[in-house]
């Protein structure tokens, strides 16, 4: 947790932008932007007078160092800074400075050169009702600014903005010694030919109490300097401490060009009408760092940047090491997909997911994660790896195995075939090949249950060493992912990779699915191999790829968020489902179930490679997601037919099911709210064996069980020959207690 | 009252028909309490589904984002 603080020092979010690095102002353009693209242009102009003291004289005369750091010309040309310094000028239409209501300070300051430098410094320390005294050794004031505006330009300037302040100004009054000058302070704004009065060294406090220099090459510099040594002026007078002025800001912030629309200036010549200045100002990309809260969902969602996160979730898991009752980051933390992708765009490699998992099992192992939101899944685990699902066996008794296949629990609950082809195929190229069917533990991981992984884990080492240390081949990367973390020792292929260097030829049939869109599952970022493999054979199953994500993403399954925080899982996957308008074709069975619960046509790679869900074209775009029963139960076969068809064993019968009728409504509604039939069939053993239930007058029956801490309800009428469920629902509430 | 809350129901094993009464719930560590029919002879209760989906949900989310 302190680790994550200490990352997010490398955080680049407050980061200031490249133009206002480079600009001697250090002016914060993309405030200036922001006003300009609501076409403010008093509120611009405002900003850039706080800023730049003489705006008018400033936004004609500066060199322009912005326009050469601005990241924009890596693709087209720089954002037009100065023009639209110059439209900000002539259209605000109130051009007046504040007048300050200060009482007089009561300290004199000499300033000598009433040029453009000097005249800045005077603004600053008059508004702050200094007694100032400027010293010209020529006859008029503006200095270097006459070789390059008209008089009026800059006198005007220089009038308007010190229209309310009262300043002494000695004109063909050369000081040739500062001893002459009686000043609590002396600014020496004598420009770059001036004289220096023995003093070397660049713009700042001297060695000698009292007295200050200016300097800049360039007008823009000189005003600027002006503007900041009258801060530092005014620090000597309160302190009496001989300060040097900040050092200008410089940027960390990384941008990635490549990725900027090009979108050139409409146009470069004169100045910019309104609507023009407002277009420019659309230009400006407003750089700051952003890359997380692009395309983390979870950070869009909530509109959280990492540092925010880290602040939410501290007094989430230390309540009360803030005032307040704020705990108020639980739900946010259970919503983390942890897809990696906000480690994988940040360009500091910050990891807010991992700092997640991190606080999810804080919360875990405090008891403060309410348990519904993960309760379901730990459950599910529970069932994959029982009796009625787990199997483990090498291909004949009592021979070793080179190879296991690790299909993952969900691939087999989407559709057993998908389990027992692949075995077969990989039996015809690899006889060695044990099949090790159950969950990987990733549900304990994403509920922060670390002694559940743990168990589920050793498990799996003790089981995979009875088999004689074998190769893995997985078919979910989320498995492999888990395996490489968490049992590093196991070597591990992935299927499709396995079968694509087999030179396996799928049948090529339905032209209907010729168009598809590759949907890479999160975690396989790093997997560019996967990723080929699973191209080439898709083209060889005669299927043309004509769409890609631009990342990995996420489907909304990674981290069982859709219990903890159903409308962010729904906005998610309805992201996905709309980054293509062709049916996707997936390869990992959560990934096709979830878009297919959605009713976003999506394949299962395996569809293609064994001709499965295809016979009828399209048909199997739009295979019904199976309901969470529906899942369970194609577990149960899928262990019953890999006994069958590769060991020639029944299963025993464990099962003992209850006739049971549903309308296809409430079979959805049960979907919806994820309550199992075999939970609802426990209630119903428990109302008919207890006698425990109430009746309406028409003889349906009400009961309810608590199962775990879910307590379910149904209502149900016997019938002649089993039962027929008309409703259920369930509460996470316990009856009892005071 | 709406439709189920209003319904008539029977204990079916005591035959006597269930009447509202104070109940108590657990959640995440609170307690809360509301009328919902009960048997008066063995205290079988029933919580109807408006009130299961609507204001209990309810106070369950609120307990959960504290
Ligand atoms: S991507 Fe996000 S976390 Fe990373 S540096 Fe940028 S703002 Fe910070
Ligand atoms: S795009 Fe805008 S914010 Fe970025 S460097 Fe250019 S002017 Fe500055
Ligand atoms: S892991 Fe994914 S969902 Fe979680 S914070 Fe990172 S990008 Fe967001
Ligand atoms: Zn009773």
């Amino acid at each position: 947790m302190r680790d994550f603080k200490e990352t997010l020092k490398n955080c680049l979010r407050e980061e200031p932008p490249f133009c206002s690095c480079a600009c001697p102002f250090g002016l914060d353009v993309r405030d200036l932007i922001s006003r300009l693209q609501r076409g403010s242009f008093n509120s611009a102009y405002r900003l850039f007078q706080n800023t730049v003291g003489f705006p008018a004289i400033v936004a004609q005369v500066c060199h322009r160092p912005c326009a050469a750091a601005c990241i924009r010309k890596e693709k087209d040309e720089a954002v037009l800074l100065g023009k639209l310094e110059q439209a900000a000028v002539a259209y605000a239409a109130n051009r007046r400075p504040n007048q300050y209501q200060l009482p007089a300070k009561g300290k004199k300051i000499a300033i000598i050169g009433a040029g453009p430098g000097g005249l800045a410094c005077a603004l600053r320390l008059t508004a702050r009702k200094y007694e100032v005294v400027l010293y010209e050794k020529t006859n008029r004031i503006g200095g270097c600014l006459w070789d390059l505006l008209l008089p009026e330009q800059f006198l005007a300037e220089f009038e308007l903005q010190l229209m309310y302040e009262r300043y002494e100004l000695k004109l063909n009054c050369e000081i040739n010694d500062l001893a002459t000058l009686t000043a609590d302070a002396i600014y020496i704004a004598t420009g770059p030919e001036g004289n220096r009065f023995g003093f070397c060294g660049a713009a700042g406090a001297s060695r000698q109490d009292g007295i200050f220099l200016g300097g800049g090459e360039q007008p823009a510099d000189a005003i600027a300097t002006g503007l900041r040594m009258a801060g530092v002026i005014e620090a000597y007078l309160k302190t009496g401490l001989m300060r040097q002025p900040e050092t200008r800001k410089t940027t960390r912030l990384v941008m990635d060009a490549a990725a900027i629309p090009f979108a050139p200036p409409a146009v470069t010549d004169g100045p910019l009408t309104r609507d023009q200045a407002v277009q420019e100002a659309g230009r400006c990309l407003k750089c700051q760092c952003d890359a997380c809260l692009k395309h983390c969902d979870l950070m869009r969602y909530y509109g959280k940047s990492p540092g925010r996160i880290e602040e939410e979730v501290e007094v989430t898991i230390h309540p009360g090491t803030l005032d307040g009752n704020g705990t108020v980051a639980t739900r946010l933390i259970a919503s983390c997909n942890h897809c990696d992708v906000c480690k994988n765009v940040c360009p500091q490699g910050i990891d807010t997911g991992a700092f997640l998992l991190q606080s999810q099992r804080s919360m875990q192992e405090k008891g403060a994660m309410p348990w519904p939101f993960h309760d379901f899944w730990l459950r599910d685990l529970e069932f994959s790896n029982g009796a009625d699902c787990a199997l483990v066996r090498p291909a004949a008794p009592g021979e070793r195995s080179s190879y296991f296949f690790f299909p993952g629990c969900r691939l087999g609950g989407s559709d057993p075939r998908y389990v027992t082809e692949s075995y077969r195929y990989l039996l015809s190229v690899e006889p060695e090949t044990a099949i090790f069917t159950g969950c990987c533990g990733a549900p304990a991981l994403w509920a922060g249950d670390q002694a559940l992984l743990q168990s589920t884990i050793e498990q799996i080492r003790r089981q995979w060493l009875d088999l004689g240390r074998p190769i893995a081949v997985f078919a979910c990367v989320s498995c492999r992912n888990i395996f490489r973390q968490f049992l590093p020792e196991i070597e591990s292929r992935m299927l499709y990779q396995v079968m694509e260097q087999h030179g396996f030829q799928p049948p090529v049939t339905a032209a209907e699915t010729a168009r598809l869109a590759v949907f890479d599952p999160c975690q396989s970022e790093d997997d560019p191999e996967l990723h080929r493999a699973v191209r080439v054979l898709t083209e060889k199953a005669g299927c043309r790829i004509a769409d890609e994500a631009e990342l990995p993403l996420c489907c909304g399954w990674g981290g069982q968020v859709s219990i903890a925080n159903p409308p962010y899982f729904a906005q998610v996957v309805r992201d996905r489902a709309a980054r293509s308008e062709l049916p996707y074709l997936t390869y990992c069975a959560n990934c096709r179930d979830v878009f297919a619960g959605a009713g976003k046509p999506a394949y299962h790679l395996l569809d293609l490679l064994f001709a499965l869900n295809r016979h009828t074209g399209r048909e199997a775009a739009y295979r019904r997601a199976p309901t969470a029963s529906e899942s369970r139960q194609n577990r149960r076969l899928l262990k019953k037919t890999l006994l069958h068809e590769f060991f020639k064993e029944e299963a025993p019968m464990s099962e003992n099911r209850l006739p049971l009728r549903l309308s296809p409504q409430t079979a959805e509604k049960l979907q919806r709210d994820l309550i199992l039939l075999e939970d609802v069939e426990a209630v119903i053993r428990h109302c008919e064996a207890s006698g425990e239930k109430a009746l309406d007058e028409s003889g349906l029956c009400f009961g309810h069980l608590q199962i775990g801490q879910m307590t379910f309800w149904v209502a149900y009428r016997p019938t002649a020959d089993g039962f027929c469920l008309e409703n259920a629902y369930c509460h996470r509430m316990s009856l009892g207690g005071e | 009252m709406s439709e189920s809350t209003a319904r008539k129901l029977i204990c079916y094993r005591c035959k006597v028909e269930l009447q509202p009464e104070k109940t108590y719930f657990q959640y995440l560590g609170h307690s809360f309490f509301t009328d919902i029919p009960k048997c008066p002879v063995c205290g079988l209760v029933y919580i109807p589904e408006e009130l299961a989906r609507g204001r209990m949900a309810e106070v369950e989310q609120e307990l959960e984002d504290k």
